[in-house]
This record gives structure tokens, sequence and C-alpha cells, in this order.
């Protein structure tokens, strides 16, 4: 199993070795092996006595994340789409790219891809499953970016990903929150302790973070703006990725919580909620949309708003018709994918208003074209499968759970409202596409080529999937009880008769799919005359456009911010610097009541010494006042000299010479250095801004002050001085204690107090020299 | 046997010394340069091992014993940091060649190098807290030659602001080990441990405490502390930037996480929580300032400051699972703190400007530094299953253990928002038309490649092989959260 | 006196950090200079003050300033020596190459 989740990982490591002979061969056949592997290993597993599977392999289980992987129906169900698909848009990418394009990147990311989904749809330890996420969004972002010399291309890739990841943080956020409160990172065993999460205050917020997640990935309402702009991709991806697979994902995270959530109002409220949003919102906006690629983004967002609100419903019901359109939804809507692929490729463009009449030209994919819209649109035809869960989808939309109260009982009333709408529209931009492009007029002169039909291979990819249609409408019963209804048993248990029928009798579903019929065509006819009514509706307050504004704004306000207080200002940084140090270390002593003066353990203030420390801070005051350089240079050595002064009476004589000695020197460096430069200016600063630096200076040295004063008055412990003072003649060989100390038992800091001037010297020497060169040069 | 410990450090400095004699001879000058580094590398990978299988090794230097005189303590954390440090040096030193001018070279690039590497060894080393001071001079004035190395304008302006607040900042550290020195009487780190426990009235030392992490804050780089560091770390050449963001900011963390475990862990409900608050701050305003520019460089420069908030984060939670996310986290980004800067180098180098919107398309002429650049993205922003992942995880984990949502709420959008910035010079600068603006010759990337690559499997390695890395990390933080294991190891009674 | 010796301390520390808010160079580095005579003296105070003899050994003499301090400052001195001059070259060839010793005019930005 774990292979099988490699094996498109490995493979893409020899692609671009393959890819160099793609003049000869396109890289794509290699490619659609790898994807056919691995749905012939899973389809072994469809029988009517399927039982979970659970594999783990090691990875790094000291931080509880083992590659562990749990195959039951609904992994199931995803892995046979993934590698299906992915074969038949392998195949189908063959014809579609040509080989001047960049192949081998492409099937690079799509690999990376194909691996990830099926490692997300595999993983039971979240965080695995978050790992192949992330992935999933990051090769989608590659793909959309693919022909990254297009802005709106390099748009869409980054809009999907920012959206996308997003998500995918805050759904780490939510999977963290379940494994530390479970103490288990396993999803089946998040399940068995449901309780302790449900019951947990902090529910509310992991259920968000969860729902973030799933609902940027699928695109739910408002998140689903990414979508249509991820069409730049090409086609292929489109099909894969944003119809069929990594949009689903989303749903598939859903269903693998919902036994956990389902008994959650919160959950109900909020899934079914946006759910049935974003299938009016979408299916109202393919109304609209002109290109044919953003019909059908529009149209994957209404019905992934319809799975996710079935999957809110939670009944047995629901959940079966979730899982069955989910099929359903990967074989219509990847085939339509491809025919807009094909008329793309065929005519050139995608606009619509441009189309008209092209049944003459492509008759198969017009024949195509035809059974898999009529199917998205559910016409009541026995051999449509779009039918029989939409009928499905109504019946759930009325049989909810009894007994419910308040806010869910409202919403349990108004769903079924909803759902009539959202397929009404769902009817018309259905028509819209079919009709749109290969019946009426015909505009040959509009079109940048010549149209004809297409290759055989190429319609060989959507043949398959139409067939598909065909098939499960027929022979619903194939797929249901080996295969659909072990996906609906791992998301709920449920007893109910999952027959799929097409003839149930005359009852409310039947009656509401009617209505969609009649309204739907009555609104597909006049289509025309209300088209108005977009013009208006969503305009200036669109998502995309608050999209735009906040990626826009983030940008502005940043710099502005930024900008605002890293003006390059030294005097500024010191300013904040030491205003930060001031209050939170003032805040730190106030809340500890940790000042203290003692009378204890001084000794005696003597005149000589008031007198010196008088004369240095006159000195040192004077710095500041002067405006002559020199006399300025000056006044610093006479603080320097009353240091030595006070060293040498505080019974520090070696410090009192070196500070003398290095005192002068220092004097007569800065006489040097300044001698060529400006006077001292009269200070020209305002008050304000004098009043604040003497505010700081004061507050700051009053800090330390006291922070100094405090530290002697709590002194608790003896110095370890006295064992130098013990051992510095018989251990150190020497008198002078403090040299012993420096050359001895500190000889380390010596050495590298030296090292210091050294590195100074060498640096002063580069400072200086390699101006000399510059000058000569100059 | 207990002398090896002190090896990380002479090598580097004899060699700094050595070289700044030979400095006429550059060809000589960088083979030495190579060979030395990756033998020390190889050496401490192997005291490192060896640390790890028996334990810490500690050498009391004049053989003054412990508390008496300054003491080298190569433990685990020590050597791990030690380790990282030289395997950053070693890409350095092969990037070094290709991105120096002769000239810089000539005026002492190795020996400032080889001196930076001593001090940072040494401040990890270290067991004496007014000897960490030495060090932390070494290390800065080493960066000081490295930073005005080349002379320009700009060089002189920045690095004489970086000057200035390191001064100010190493001479509020002296005051603040005098005040501490007052209290407890002495300056070995493990006996100030032991004596900080056994005081009562322990209020003034939680401000002392908290003036410590004022000093390394400033260091690593800390909200509201952290102005200084954007600018300065953009104008040397890319080879000392790499130095500078790999370790620089490092050594200050390292120092709070070393002090706010062993030494002021009284108070944890005022200082720690104080670093929570202060590490979403630091993660914040380090975004926004790496969203606010257009400079590749100064994007990566700005992005130092939300890993120090994460790695901050850690220290205030201060759990055992926190502190290991704070440990996995530095390593990792010393390594891609240093990949990230010589990628933005080459880059800049590649493309004439520095200026994003000066960019694009550059992918088509250099494929190898744009996928490797957007790897390095997706390891700085924490994306699994790379190194940043594991120890952001362990952060989250951490926080959400202590029910910290604001901190965990604060490091997941951050996480975006580091993504975001980085993203963007991938799509803005590779992406796209060829561009007309690009130097009409293309350079050839393959020096610079390399030693970029080096570091990047490092990172890949530490988050596909988290199992090899992570019990020891484990055992780290164990050993951090019980102070009294380190106190013993070095006073036996 | 070792509290007015703090205080002392904490008023280099007020000048020194008000010239380092100044505008011009010299005034910036006669601040760290003061800074770090601050520091140094408050090192030397927080040993305690007038503790005996020197710490120079010498016969019946029992009592002795504390040597460990005094140690300490001369490593720092020294230090600050080797910083001090190099920030001095640096502050002289910056305002030869940039034309000005106002470090207000050098604040450049690299966001543009």
């Amino acid at each position: 199993m774990l292979t099988s989740v490699l094996l498109p990982f490995i493979a893409a490591l020899f692609i671009p070795l393959i890819s160099k002979w793609k003049e000869k061969v396109h890289t794509g056949i290699f490619v659609t092996l790898i994807p056919l592997a691995v749905f012939i290993y899973f389809i072994q597993f469809i029988g009517a006595g399927f039982e979970p599977v659970t594999r783990e392999y090691s990875w790094i289980p000291s931080m509880n994340m083992n590659i562990l992987f749990h195959l039951d129906g609904l992994s199931l169900l995803f892995l046979l789409l993934i590698s299906g698909i992915g074969t038949l848009v392998a195949f189908y990418s063959i014809y579609y790219l040509h080989t001047s394009e960049q192949l081998g990147q492409f099937y690079v990311f799509f690999l990376l891809f194909m691996g990830s989904m099926l490692g997300v749809v595999l993983s039971d330890n979240v965080y695995v499953l978050y790992t192949f996420w992330e992935f999933t969004s990051l090769s989608s972002f590659l793909l959309i970016g693919f022909w990254n010399h297009r802005e709106r291309s390099r748009y869409g890739a980054l809009k999907s990903m920012l959206i996308t990841v997003f998500g995918g943080l805050s759904l780490l956020g939510g999977l963290i929150f379940m494994q530390v409160i479970t103490g288990t990172a396993s999803i089946q065993g998040m399940i068995e302790q449901q309780e302790l999460i449900l019951n947990h205050e902090y529910f509310p917020m992991i259920l968000t973070f969860l729902l973030l997640g799933a609902f940027t990935k699928s695109a739910q309402f408002p998140f689903h703006i990414w979508l249509p702009d991820a069409m730049e991709a090409p086609t292929p991806v489109s099909a894969y990725l944003h119809s069929a697979t990594m949009v689903k994902a989303g749903l598939f995270l859903i269903a693998r919580f919902s036994p956990m959530l389902t008994g959650s109002e919160w959950f109900f409220l909020f899934v079914s909620g946006f759910g049935i949003i974003t299938l009016c919102w979408g299916s109202y906006m393919a109304v609209r949309q002109t290109d044919l690629k953003a019909i059908l983004a529009f149209s994957t967002i209404s019905q992934l708003g319809m799975i996710m609100a079935m999957l809110g419903f939670g009944t047995d019901m629901a959940i079966f018709a979730a899982v069955f359109h989910i099929l359903n939804h990967a074989t219509f809507k990847g085939s339509l994918f491809m025919v807009a692929g094909i008329v793309d490729h065929e005519t050139g463009t995608r606009d619509i208003r441009n189309l008209g009449g092209l049944m003459t030209f492509l008759p198969i994919t017009a024949t195509l074209a035809v059974i898999a819209s009529f199917s998205m649109a559910g016409v009541p035809l026995p051999f449509l499968n779009g039918f029989y869960s939409k009928e499905l989808f109504f019946d759930a939309s009325i049989h909810f759970n009894e007994g419910a109260q308040g806010a869910v009982a409202i919403m349990q009333s108004i769903l079924p409202y909803l759902a009539v709408i959202g397929s009404i529209f769902t009817f018309v931009y259905s028509m819209y596409f079919f009709f749109g492009t290969f019946r009426g007029e015909s505009n040959m002169d509009k079109l940048p080529k010549k149209p004809h039909e297409a290759p055989i291979g190429m319609l060989v990819a959507p043949a398959v999937l139409v067939l598909g249609v065909i098939v499960i409408g027929l022979f619903p019963e194939l797929i249901n009880q080996p295969f659909i209804s072990h996906a609906a048993d791992s998301i709920k248990a449920g007893d109910i008769d999952k027959s799929i029928s097409f003839w149930h009798g005359i009852k409310l579903p039947l009656i509401m799919s009617l209505a969609v019929l009649a309204f739907g065509t009555i609104l597909a006819l006049s289509r025309p005359k209300w088209q108005g009514v977009y013009r208006i509706l969503p305009g200036k307050l669109s998502l995309n456009s608050f999209y735009d504004g906040t990626v826009k704004r983030t940008e502005t306000y940043s710099t502005a911010i930024t900008n605002g207080y890293m003006n390059g200002s030294l005097a500024r940084y010191v300013r904040l610097i030491i205003g930060a140090i001031i209050i939170v270390t003032f805040s730190i002593m106030a809340i500890t009541g940790s000042f203290t003066i003692s009378n204890e353990d001084l000794s005696a203030l003597t005149a000589p010494e008031i007198f010196i420390a008088l004369t240095m801070v006159i000195a040192a005051v004077g710095t500041i006042i002067t405006n002559n350089r020199i006399a300025a240079i000056l006044i610093l050595g006479v603080v320097g000299y009353g240091l030595a002064i006070l060293f040498v009476l505080y019974r520090a004589p070696d410090l009192a010479l070196t500070q003398l000695i290095i005192e002068t020197v220092t004097v007569a460096l800065f006489l040097l250095a300044f001698y060529h430069m400006p006077q001292l200016e009269k200070k020209t600063e305002t008050k304000r801004k004098k009043s604040l630096n003497l505010t700081i200076a004061i507050g700051f040295g009053a800090l330390m002050s006291m922070i100094g004063i405090s530290a002697h008055s709590s002194k608790a412990f003896d110095s370890i001085s006295d064992y130098f003072l013990k051992t510095s003649h018989s251990l150190g060989g020497g008198d002078n204690v403090v040299n012993v100390i420096l050359v001895d038992m500190r000889g380390l800091d010596t050495v590298l107090e030296i090292t210091v001037l050294g590195i100074a010297a060498f640096a002063i020497y580069g400072l200086v020299r390699l101006r000399r060169h510059k000058d000569e040069e100059g | 046997m207990s002398n090896l410990a002190i090896l990380p450090i002479l090598i580097p400095f004899i060699a700094g010394i050595l070289l700044a004699f030979l400095n006429k001879h550059i060809p000589l000058v960088r083979s030495l340069a190579k060979i030395i580094t990756v033998a020390q590398l190889l050496f401490v990978s192997w005291l490192c091992y060896l640390v790890y299988q028996s334990g810490s090794i500690i050498l009391e230097t004049g053989a003054w014993k412990a508390p008496y005189g300054i003491i080298i303590v190569a433990d685990s954390l020590a050597m791990t940091l030690v380790l990282t440090t030289n395997i950053v040096a070693v890409a350095c030193v092969f990037f070094a060649p290709v991105s120096l001018t002769e000239k810089q070279e000539r005026f002492y690039f190795y020996p400032f190098f080889f001196l930076l590497i001593t001090g940072v060894s040494g401040a990890f080393l270290t067991g004496d807290l007014f000897n960490l001071f030495v060090f932390f001079e070494v290390l800065l004035m080493a960066s000081y030659g490295l930073i005005v190395l080349g002379n320009g304008k700009v060089q002189l302006r920045e690095s004489l602001k970086y000057v200035l607040i390191n001064v100010f900042s190493s001479m509020l550290f002296v005051t603040t080990i005098a005040f501490l020195y007052a209290i407890v009487g002495t300056v070995n780190m493990a006996q100030i441990a032991q004596r900080v426990q056994e005081v009562d009235q322990a209020g003034i030392l939680t401000v002392i405490g908290i003036l410590f992490f004022f000093v390394f804050a400033t260091k690593a780089a800390i909200f509201p502390l952290y102005y200084w560091l954007p600018n300065p770390y953009i104008v040397p050449n890319p080879v000392v930037s790499a130095l500078f963001g790999a370790l620089l900011t490092k050594v200050g963390i390292y120092a709070i996480l070393r002090t706010f475990t062993l030494i002021f862990v009284h108070d944890p409900n005022l200082t720690h929580t104080l670093f929570i608050y202060l590490a979403a701050l630091t993660m914040i305003f380090g975004v926004i300032g790496a969203l606010s520019t257009h400079n590749i460089k100064l994007i990566v420069a700005y992005n130092i400051i939300p890993a120090v908030g994460f790695m901050l984060m850690g220290i205030g939670l201060f759990t055992e699972t926190s502190i290991s996310g704070t440990l996995y986290y530095l390593v990792h980004d010393m390594i891609i703190k240093g990949s990230l800067f010589l990628i933005v180098g080459a880059i800049a180098y590649v493309a004439g400007t520095s200026d994003l919107r000066k960019m694009g398309g550059l992918i088509h002429h250099y494929p190898v530094l744009g996928w490797m650049l957007f790897i390095a993205s997706l390891v700085l922003a924490g994306i699994p299953p790379f190194s940043g992942f594991i120890g952001k995880l362990l952060l989250l984990q951490g926080g959400v253990a202590q029910e910290e949502l604001l901190i965990v709420i604060t490091g997941l959008i951050t996480s975006l928002l580091i993504l975001f910035s980085m993203i963007r010079i991938f799509v803005k600068g590779f992406w796209g038309e060829k561009s007309d603006v690009l130097p009409t010759k293309p350079v050839k990337t393959a020096p610079f490649t390399w030693p970029i690559a080096f570091l990047l499997t490092f990172s890949v390695l530490l988050g596909l092989g988290a199992e090899w890395v992570y019990p020891s990390v484990q055992s780290m933080a164990e050993y951090l959260m019980n102070p009294d294991l380190y106190i013993e190891s070095i006073l036996k009674e | 006196m070792e509290i007015i010796m703090s205080v002392l301390a904490g008023i280099l520390f007020a000048t020194g950090i008000y010239n380092i808010l100044q505008k011009q160079m010299l005034r910036i580095i006669i601040g760290t200079a003061l800074v770090s005579h601050g520091a140094h003296l408050f090192i030397l105070t927080m040993a305690g003050l007038k503790r005996g003899a020197p710490p120079i050994l010498t016969e019946g003499i029992e009592d002795y300033a504390d040597p460990l301090p005094q140690a300490l400052i001369l490593t720092s001195i020294v230090i600050s020596f080797g910083v001090t001059s190099l920030l001095l070259v640096l502050a002289y060839r910056a305002s030869r190459i940039t034309g000005t010793d106002n470090m207000e005019e050098l604040r450049g930005n690299e966001h543009e």
C-alpha cells in the first residue's frame, strides 16, 4: 500500500530524465502507466465482502507521526477516483499538451499531486494527512502557474495558494487541538474518544478550524473565489485537480470526521448552511459566465456545495447520496472539462459568445457533451446518473431527524426551497453550456481556427467517462453494493435500504425534479432577457475585490507601518529600545516590589570621594552643554581621570594605572579622529524632542541606579573571591591577586581580550588601507 | 579527554590568526580555509556524538576547579549548536570565493570569519557568565570587521549604527553581570543557578533577569529591540549576511534559552508569560516587515524576526514539548537562514538587482536557483515534511497544551504570511516572461549552487529524518527543564 | 558611599545616553565612553567599596578588597578601548565618505 502512494513520487524523480526524449516519445505515455498501475492495485479491493484494512509504517514514531494508512470504503472510493481519472487525464494530456511545452515540469507536478492526493485519502495519522494536504495545495499552485508567462496564471496560482494554505494552517490548528485533547494522532482513535472533543470547552473553535480547512479546499462560499482563477491551468489539470479530485479533499475531510461531528448542531448549521449557499451562489454565478471553463468552475463550486450540504444533513440518506454524487460528479464534470478542452483546442477560443453551432463540426464531442451536461442538469432520463443523485438529494433535503428545535428547525424548513432554487440554476447553466456551444448559429469568422473533430485519442478519455455516466445510470446496482455502500457505511453505518432505482412513484422528490425541469426550461429559454440582473449583483461588492483589496492592503499597510518606525534614524532606534527597557523593567520592579535600600554594609562617606564624584558629574553634564569639540573631548577625559582616582581610592591600583593609560590614549585618538571634522553645532532640536531625550536619559540612569542600590542591598552570598585570595600565592604563584586572576584563573578571558584588540587592529587597518587603494584608483 | 572540549574554540582561533598572516597568498588561504572547516566539521560531529553517548564534557581551564576558574561545558545543547554552526561555516567558506572580491578576501575575510566562529562556538560552550560576555565581544568585533569589509558608503553608514547599538547592549551586559554578582557573589553559571535557587526574596533577581533578557533580546532581535537588525544585515556581502543571519541572532536566543531555563526560573509566571506576549508581537511585526519591501535581501532579513518569535514562544511556554520545539527550530533556523541569505545573494548577483519589481522570468535562465528558493521558502514557512514543520509543530502542540490560544493563532497566521512574503520572490522574480533587464550573458551558477544545496539537504533531512534527531532533542529538553542536572554535572561535591 | 557611587554611575549612564541620542557622531561616541565608565564604576561598587587593602598579598594583612571585580573591569576596559578605537576610525571614515557627521542625515532606506 505504501508503494502505491510512493510510486508517483518515485516516478516523478525520473521524469526529468525521461522528458529529455520528449521529441521522440511523449512523456505522458509513461506517466499514464502510473495511475493505471495504482488503479489496478486498488480495484482488487472492490467487492461485497470488503473489510477496512489498516497498515502502519514507521516514520517518526517518537513524535506520534507514523504513516498509518486506513483503507475503508470512503478511501477506496477516492483512491479509485484519483487513480482512474488520473489515468484518463494523463492519457488526454498526451494529445492536449504539445511536445514543445515543458512536459517534464508538468508531469512532475502532476505526479506529485497524485501521490499527495492518494496520501490524503489513505492517511489515518492527522499529521501525515496534513503533510499530504499541503502538498496538494502546492502542486496545485505549481500547475496553475504552469503557463506562468501569463499574468492571470500567476495571479490565479498565488490566489489559490494563499487561500488553500490559509485553510491548511487552520486545519493544522484544529488537528493539533484534537491530538492534544485525545492524546492520539489517529483519526480513528480520535473518533473513539469523540466525547472528549465534543464536550471540550474549545470545541466550537476546533470545529471552526476544521471547517475552514475543508471549506477553503473545497471552494465553499465565501472561499470559492480561488477556483475560477485556477482555470488558468491547462485543461487536464482543471479536469483532474479542480473538479474531480483535489477540491473534493475538503469533502473527504468532513466525511472522515463526520462520525465524530454529526451529532453537533453547529456542525449541521454550518456545513449545511454554507453548502447550500454555495450551491445557490455557484449555480447563479455560473449562468453569467462567458468562458466555458468559468462556467464549469462555478458549476463545480455549486456541485461541491451540494455535496457539502448533504454531508451536513448527516442523515443516512444524505450521506449515501453525497457519496454517490461524488462519483457521479467526477464522471460528468471530468468529461465536460475535457470537452471544453477539445473545443478550445479545435477552435482556439473558449468564449461562448463566439461559439455556437459546433455540432456539425464536432459531432462526437457534441454527443459526449449532451449526455454529460444533461446528467449534470439532472434531467430525468434513466441513463443519466446525475438524475439519481439529484433525486436522492431532494429526498434527503425533506427527510431530517425529527424533533429539532430553534435554528436547526428553521434551517431544516428552508433547505428544500434552497435546494430547488440551486438546482434550477444548475439546469439553466447546463443547458446554456451545451446549447450555447454546440447549437445555434455558427460564427465561423469569429473563430481563430477552422474547427474540425478532435483526434480519436483526445476523445477516448471523455468517452470513457461518459460511458461511466450511462453505465451507472442504467445499472446503479452494479456499483452500489460492492462499492458505494461501503463508502457510505464508513461514514455512517446506517441500515436504510440503499437501493437506487429510477422510479419511486409520484412523491415529493419527483415533483421537485419536475419543478426544476419546468422553471429551468423557462429560464433557460428567456436567459438573454434577464441578463441585466447580473450587472447589479454582485458588482463591486464581489468577494474577488475583497480578496484583491486584502492582498494589496497587506502589502501597503505593511509598508506604511514598517516605514513608520524603521526610518533608519539611530536616535529613534535607541529611544525605542531604551524606552521599552525602562517601561518593562520599572513595571517588573513595581510588580515584584523589589526596590530595597539598606544602610547596612556601607562604607563611610569621605570628602575626597564626594568631591571627585561631584567633579565627574559636572564634567559629564559638561559634555552635553559644551559646543566646542576639543572641550567636549577634554571634559570626557576629566571623567575618565576621575574614575581613575576613584579606582585608587577604592583599592584598585592596577585598574587606576590601566585607566590612566587608556584614557590618555583614547583622548588622543578622539582628538586625532575629530581634528578634521566639523565643530559641534548648536542643538537645533525641538523642545519636545529635547525633553523626550532628557526623560529617557534620566529614566534609564535612575533605573540603573535603583537596580544597583537594590542589588547591593540584597547581598545574599559571599563572593567566591576568598578562594582567590587564599590560593593566589600557593597555587597561582603570585601575590598580586588581580594579576593572578587575569593570567591564571581567568586566563581565557585575557587571551580573548587580546584577540578582541587584535581583530580591532585588523579591522582598522582594513578600513584605512582599503580607502588608500580606492584613492589610488580614483 | 576533557581537553577536547576546547578544540571547537581553539581550532578556528588558531586558523584565524594563522590566516591573518598569510593574507597575501589568497589561493593558499582559500584552500586552507576549506580544509580546516571541513576537518573541523568532522571533528565536531565526532565530539558531538561522543557527548550524546557519554554525557557532557567539562573542561576546567587552567585546572582551576569550578566554580573558581572559567569552565567550558560541552553539553548536548552546546555541542549541537556548535555542530550546526560548523555546518553553516562549511557552506559559507565554499561560497566565499565566488562571492567576494579578491580584495575583500585579502583584507582579512578569512581571519574575521574564523574568529567569528570562535566567538560563536565559545558563547555556546562557556559555563561562565563573564566569559560569555567576552566571547560576545569576540564575535561582535569579528562581525564589525566583516560588515565594514568593502568599505562602501552604505556599509559604513549601517555598520556605524550596528556597532553603536551593540556597544550599548554590551555595556548593559557587563553592568547586569555586576548587579548579579552583588547578590550571588559569583560568575559561574552553575553556581549562580544554585545560589539563585536558594535565595528567598527573589524580586530583584527577577528584575536583573529581565535586564539580562533585554541584553540578549537586543542581540536576538526580539520586539521591541530589533530595529537595528534588517538594514545592517543586507549591506555586506551575501556570505557575510548568511553568517550573520544564521549565527548572530541565534547566539542571543541561545543565551536567553540557557539563562531562562537554568538561572531565572524562579518566577516563570511573570517572566515567561511576558515572553509569550513579546513572542507574538515579534512574529507579527517581523512578518509585517517582510511584507513591506520589494528588496529580496530585506525580505529575508526581516524573516529572521518572526523565526526568533517562534523560538521565544517555546521558551515562554516553558514545557518540555515547547522547549524541544525551540531547540528544533533553533537548529533548523540556523541552517535555513544561512541558505536563504546565500540564495538571495546569488539571485541578486545574477539578476543585477535586489529589487523584485525589476526582476522576472528568471526561472528560464536559472531553474536550479529558482527551485532551491522554492524549497527554501517552504522550509522557512514550516510546510511539512521539511525541518521547519517539526519545530513549529512542537511549539504549537506546547501552546495548545498550555491553552495559550493567542500565540497559537498568531503562529499559524504568521506561517501563512511568511510563506506569502517568500513566495512573492518566486512568483514575481522567477515566473513570468523572460526578462530583458537581465545582464545579457548568463552567469554560471554551479559554484553558487553547491553550498546552498549542501545546507538545504540538512533542512530536508531534519524534516524527513526527524526520527534520527528528535529523541536527542527531546532528551536535551528534558535536561534543560531540570537545571539541577547541569548544576550537578559541574559542581560535583 | 556605595549608594552615592551607584547614583554617580547612574548619572554617567544618563549623560551617556543623552549624548547617544544626539545627532553628531562625536557626541554619540562620547556618549558610549561615558556609558562604559558608568558600567565599570558599577562593577566596582557592586563588590563593596573600601573593604580592606588592595588585593596584593602582604604579610600580616587579612582583609583585602574583592579582586575578582577588578579583574573583570580590567578585561572590560581593554575591550571597550578596542571598540572605541574602531568606532572612532569608523566614524571618521564614514564622515569622510559621506561628507557629514550628522547621523540623522545617514538614515538611508533600503525599502525602496
